[in-house]
């Protein structure tokens, strides 16, 4: 399976490369948004056929204290997609999600959606609805209330449109109108009902705000938002204070209402692994600057550059330099690479993930070293093998004890090649 | 905390208990015995001569002065207080204490002193009147206008801050989600901000009320001694050693305040708001 | 709208159904602001006279003279004002340090007891506070009455003391309740755990975590107790007069002194620049705690 997926993004990257040396000389100093062109080209096949962009995001820039908590950002957003802005604390994409959600006015910078610009558009003017981090339900109110919140306060008209059950224009006397109301309040009950009902929460119409666990208010926000049918839904960390059992069936749960109801979420983590489980597209934030953006395999397999590389995943990442084509050495062997067109003899960055080394006998390994730490993970074992100076990070299925000598070789396919940055974080 | 320090608490139910009841206990005993400083124990008896009070029509209209006072008092310190609360708890400043404090500070002077001034500028000849040549309140001492202005100026501090806190504790996510949901502003004042301040509301309102009905130094001197609560007969039965009658209307008066402490706690057990 | 090139409509509130109050907000927006400001001015307005008098030159309270400031050295030399002054800062003096040191202990005492008590118990300590000063006063009148064939001079100081006392220690509690709510219930584990011994681990460890709310209920005692009037009026004795009964049996007289308005004045002002001195230290307390970082 593996083999046949990579071999798919093989012909895509070849693209890329070619793509990658006519744009190095046009190539954007600012370097403000790197959408990988392997994704764009994904994507731009698919937007001819049924994709239409919903949300846009022009040059937005939100400064707080003299900062850039959001610098310059380009994204555009599609129907029926979900997802997902990753990113650290402070990185700005909560206060993305904001300015979307209209809470935060962008400095600088237009907002487009659906066509239209939204910047000066208060949020309860938007077809937009908000589930919150601590999900804000009111106390004041029963579940039942709390999600017909939205629906009570609408106009009546608003709601013969949102139900499709527009007055008979020949009877407008007061009578009529009054059964007109009462039936728009049974649509309204039933709404709720099937909201409730859609996130599990059959029963629990009555039950107060503060009788409920954590994992029921979630979905009682959840609900309350769904049951107005935004186009888009955007999710702030929502299941940062749920235990893990809960979140990873939240997770399931969220990845299938999407699919269901067919709209935009836009899902706001600091968890790398929900955003992979989750997420059709991945925007991985720092800094107010989005380092990639992609799908999770993607970001997952070829990320763009460190940060993005440390952020996903555990990672090894070694200096090395490219021979020549298709040869690339590092950790004082050379290696077959493919896929990567680099001058002969650049320094460049080797990106090797823990799962990709493979254990091979020691005589026919192009690695060898000792391991110095295991620790049974459940699904692998974590191994710290060291070689020469260098400690790695390596997973295996097997159990090797430690001390034990090992050797590892690895795909050429598995190696992933990066530029070496500039500046030379280490994250 | 250790538990050993309970016994710190017992020390101080003894105090209450001693300094409450045992005052509430000798004031209802005189209302209804005829015990005073001639009477010897042995010749203490039972009576009810000095309910005769209430059914004199001094009475009644005391009670009914002191009442519809008090909740017009309340009213208008609501709907003035609650408006200057929410304009304090809307500042974007960030310190809130300086507000508060311009809020408090009349408070700190001398009531009698602040009354009297009052009454000062109620009538005909009063000292703004020298200075600006014209009077802002024209000649209202001794009117009952001037007792509800006097009323409501003193004690809408007492409305303003519970308010002031209760809204402060109501979560800014609450108001955001109501946005959010499509009502605006001044729905999600109504629908969200409004009911969760219920509580200040309360607290405010029984702050206001009790003081006002029960207060007779403010009536007294802005009416000129013309309009009498409740208060002022105690005052009088005070000066005249007739605490029997006085202990009674005291009593009535404390029914009255009970139920409203009962109310209070009802909506706020830890006196939250109260302070 | 024209972004870089392509052209985009603006979203109204009209089309997603709301209507647009915009300019009526401006013009809301100043009269909140001048409805604000004078329901403010209102409230000042009673110390604002207050102020004035305590400038005129004439002992005519109901026509300004011109701006003069002997009343204020005056104060000095009024004996009657005098005393009252002395009596009601020797009251309170009293009152407020015992009520803060009573209620700091009560209220650590109460924080100790299991949740339905201390609510049945804060119950009982609201009733000082909300209960009517005149029911309060009276009442603990009575009560002292009723002792006087033991302690004939029981009326003065000692009974407006114990009255004061009575109801400053519940502001005191209230303050410190909070506090103690506040601090980290292993605060007291950590000090046992370390070998202190309970009552030296409660003065040395919880009372400077609690100090702020001890600070503010001393300041609410004092406030309660130098400005009562009520509850002072039924329990003095023997010529015993504080400030606030001295004032209103002298107010209907012509010959008030206006040095009686300058004391207040004082007083206004004193507390003013009181907070205003607190409030900047600490600010200065918290700027140097995030500059140390």
């Amino acid at each position: 399976m593996r083999i046949i997926g990579r071999l798919c993004d093989l012909s895509f990257c070849d693209l890329h490369n070619i793509q990658k040396k006519v744009n190095k000389t046009l190539e954007i100093v600012k370097k403000k948004s790197i959408i990988n062109p392997c994704e764009t080209n994904k994507k731009q096949r698919r937007t001819k056929m049924d994709k239409k962009a919903l949300i846009e995001l022009i040059d937005v820039t939100k400064t707080y204290d003299g900062e850039n908590v959001v610098d310059h950002l380009n994204l555009t957003i599609y129907e029926n997609e979900f997802v997902t802005l990753l990113g650290p604390s402070g990185c700005g994409k909560t206060t993305t999600l904001r300015m979307i959600g209209g809470f935060v006015q962008p400095d600088e910078g237009k907002i487009i959606i659906n066509g239209k610009v939204f910047n000066d558009l208060p949020p309860y003017a938007r077809p937009i609805h908000t589930v919150f981090q601590r999900y804000a339900l009111f106390p004041h109110l029963s579940v039942f209330e709390n999600v017909a919140f939205g629906l009570r306060n609408r106009t009546y008209d608003y709601l013969s449109h949102f139900f499709g059950v527009l007055e008979e224009k020949s009877d407008s006397s007061k009578k009529s109108k009054r059964d007109h109301h009462k039936l728009l309040n049974t649509m309204i009950d039933s709404a709720v009902r099937d909201a409730l009902a859609l996130v599990k929460l059959k029963g629990f119409e009555n039950r107060k705000v503060d009788q409920i666990s954590g994992g029921q208010q979630q979905r009682v926000a959840l609900a309350r938002a769904l049951v107005n049918k935004p186009q888009i839904l955007l999710l702030d960390e929502p299941l940062a204070a749920l235990d893990l059992k809960l979140r990873q069936n939240m997770q399931y749960e969220l990845k299938e209402m999407q699919r269901k109801l067919g709209i935009t979420f836009i899902f706001v983590t600091h968890d790398q692994e929900e955003a992979m489980t989750m997420s059709d597209r991945i925007v991985v934030m720092k800094d107010g600057v989005i380092q990639q953006l992609g799908t999770p395999k993607s970001v997952y397999n070829e990320p763009v550059n460190r940060y993005v590389a440390n952020f996903i995943g555990e990672t090894n990442i070694f200096p090395g330099t490219y021979i020549k084509k298709d040869l690339v050495h590092f950790m004082g062997a050379d290696f077959k690479c493919t896929g990567y067109t680099f001058e002969d003899g650049e320094q460049v960055e080797v990106v090797i993930r823990p799962e990709d080394f493979d254990v091979v006998d020691l005589e026919k390994a192009k690695l060898q070293g000792i391991v110095t730490f295991s620790l049974f993970k459940g699904v692998h074992n974590e191994l710290d093998v060291k070689i020469g100076d260098v400690s790695i990070m390596v997973n295996t299925y097997e159990t090797y004890e430690v001390g034990e000598p090992i050797g590892l070789t690895v795909d050429p396919y598995e190696i992933h090649i990066m530029k070496v940055e500039s500046d030379g974080e280490v994250v | 905390m250790g538990k050993s320090f309970k016994i710190l608490a017992i020390p101080y139910q003894v105090w209450l208990s001693v300094l409450v009841f045992i005052p509430l206990v000798a004031m209802v005993v005189i209302s209804v015995t005829n015990l005073n400083s001639t009477v010897t124990l042995s010749e203490l008896q039972f009576t009810m001569e000095h309910w005769v009070l209430l059914t004199q029509r001094p009475t009644l209209i005391a009670f009914r002065n002191s009442l519809i006072y008090a909740g017009s008092t309340t009213l208008i310190s609501f709907v003035l207080g609650y408006f200057v609360a929410y304009q304090i708890f809307r500042l974007r400043i960030k310190n809130k204490f300086i507000v508060l404090t311009i809020v408090i500070l009349p408070m700190w002077s001398n009531l009698i002193l602040r009354t009297e001034a009052l009454l000062n500028i109620f009538s005909e000849n009063n000292i703004l009147k020298s200075i600006m040549g014209f009077s802002l309140f024209g000649n209202i001492a001794g009117t009952p206008t001037a007792v509800l202005i006097g009323l409501v100026f003193t004690y809408m501090p007492f409305m303003i801050l519970p308010i002031y806190t209760a809204l402060e504790k109501i979560d800014y996510a609450l108001e955001e989600a109501a946005l959010d949901l499509g009502l605006t502003p001044m729905q999600s004042f109504w629908k969200v901000v409004f009911p969760l301040s219920f509580r200040g509301v309360v607290t405010g309102s029984i702050l206001v009320f009790l003081p006002t009905m029960a207060g007779f130094a403010i009536p007294k001197i802005l009416s000129k001694g013309r309009i009498i609560f409740i208060g002022n007969i105690i005052d009088t039965k005070f000066i005249y050693t007739n605490y029997n009658s006085g202990a009674l209307l005291a009593v009535i008066l404390l029914i009255f305040i009970l139920g409203s402490i009962l109310l209070m706690t009802r909506f706020d057990k830890e006196g939250e708001t109260l302070l | 709208m024209t972004i870089k090139g392509v052209s985009y409509p603006v979203a109204t509130l009209q089309e997603y159904g709301y209507r647009d109050y915009s300019k009526f907000k401006a013009v809301v927006k100043v009269l909140k602001t001048v409805l604000f400001f004078s329901i403010l001015f209102m409230l000042y307005l009673s110390i604002i006279v207050i102020a004035i008098q305590s400038i005129n030159a004439s002992r005519i309270s109901s026509s300004f003279s011109s701006i003069s400031l002997t009343w204020y050295p005056n104060i000095f030399q009024e004996e009657d004002l005098m005393r009252a002054i002395r009596n009601t800062f020797l009251v309170s003096s009293i009152a407020t340090i015992l009520a803060t040191i009573m209620g700091t202990f009560f209220a650590v005492g109460m924080y100790s007891l299991t949740k339905k008590k201390r609510q049945g118990l804060m119950l009982l300590n609201n009733v000082p506070i909300l209960n009517a000063d005149i029911v309060t006063g009276f009442s603990l009148m009575l009560m002292f009455r009723l002792l006087m064939p033991l302690f004939p001079n029981i009326f003065g100081l000692f009974t407006l003391v114990m009255a004061h006392l009575f109801f400053t220690i519940p502001y005191v509690i209230l303050s410190v309740m909070p506090k103690l709510k506040e601090t980290d219930p292993n605060l007291m584990d950590a000090a046992l755990d370390l070998g202190v011994r309970p009552y030296k681990a409660l003065i040395k460890v919880v009372i400077p975590a609690i100090k702020a709310g001890i600070f503010s209920g001393m300041l609410l005692a004092l406030t309660m107790s130098i400005d009562d009037f009520v509850i002072s009026y039924f329990n003095t004795g023997g010529g015993f007069d504080n400030l606030s009964i001295w004032i209103y049996a002298v107010i209907g007289r012509r010959n008030l002194t206006p040095s009686v308005y300058a004391f207040s004045t004082l007083l206004t002002l004193f507390t003013l620049i009181g907070l205003m001195v607190y409030q900047f230290l600490q600010r200065q307390k918290k700027g140097r705690k995030s500059g140390i970082l």
